[in-house]
């Protein structure tokens, strides 16, 4: 039997020079990941801007097909209208306005902390806080609105 | 052979680029909040409409000149964001240069486009396809 390869998985494709020969012989990354913090919240506030930014990027895209549609005219727009109205569309735009407060939020939070400020532990914790729940608060308070006016109903 | 380096506040000053970038992305979020706001009350003004409602919006210059700077500022961020987060995963020159050529053409298209419509819809063109 020959003795397993100290190099293995992600190491034996290293494209990051992370990946070093630890005391014990075998190869391992430099910095750990994900799957070795104990969670917090300022992790979960960071990628979901990076989800965010994805998901606002496909959101401006289909604002740009909206606006293709209004310039394609009347029938068009109603039957786009018609999409927009159904359960789906809805679940649609609900998400979108959720990509949209998220963005404002862990937009202003990145740039707070960019300024050098807001990063002690509980100050970092609160920005965090607020750019990860604050999102669901503002799309409630906004379809509440929505439907409260009558501009949307199921 | 790299130029000799240069210090401010005796800190080595980078040889490399990338600090524009980042000021730039930095800016253009900066931008992007109060835009954000409005984008959102836009949307609730502009919900059940319709076409006529919506066309009567963009004929006031102010909305869509804001609306044309949201989406040029928009995707000009957008390819700065997508840029750092395909450095940070993707590290074989080929691909990465590849990935970000495609990114960069996407957003100018998508940054084009929109401006494009805009104009069309503020200036009360024909409907498209226009003459056919």
């Amino acid at each position: 039997m020959s003795s397993p390869s100290p190099v293995s998985g992600d190491a034996r494709d290293d494209q990051t020079g992370r990946f070093v020969r630890q005391p014990n012989g075998r190869v391992r990354p430099l910095s750990p990941h994900l799957q070795i913090w104990r969670w917090h919240i300022t992790m979960t506030a960071s990628i979901l801007f990076r989800v965010t930014i994805g998901a606002a990027t496909v959101g401006a895209a289909m604002l740009v097909g909206w606006l293709a549609v209004l310039a394609s005219g009347p029938d068009a727009h109603a039957a786009l209208a018609a999409c927009a109205a159904s359960p789906l569309g809805l679940l649609v735009g609900i998400g979108l306005t959720w990509v949209l407060f998220s963005f404002l939020l862990n937009g202003g939070r990145h740039l707070i902390n960019d300024t050098g400020a807001g990063l002690t532990v509980p100050s970092a914790n609160l920005l965090s806080h607020i750019a990860v729940w604050g999102p669901f608060v503002l799309t409630a308070i906004f379809w509440i609105v929505l439907f409260a006016s009558g501009k949307v109903s199921l | 052979m790299s130029a000799p380096a240069r210090f401010k506040n005796r800190v080595k000053v980078s040889e490399r680029h990338g600090a524009g970038e980042w000021a730039i992305e930095k800016v253009a979020l900066l931008i992007l909040m109060p835009l954000a706001v409005w984008v959102a009350s836009t949307a609730l003004t502009l919900t059940g409409v319709g076409h006529a409602g919506v066309l009567a919006w963009f004929a006031n210059g102010l909305n869509a000149t804001l609306a044309a700077i949201t989406a040029v500022v928009f995707f000009g961020f957008a390819s700065l964001a997508w840029k750092v987060i395909v450095e940070d995963y993707i590290h074989r020159p080929g691909n990465k240069a590849l990935l970000l050529g495609l990114i960069n053409i996407v957003c100018l298209v998508l940054a084009a486009a929109s401006v494009f419509f805009i104009v069309r819809l503020a200036t009360g063109s024909v409907p498209l396809p226009a003459g056919v």
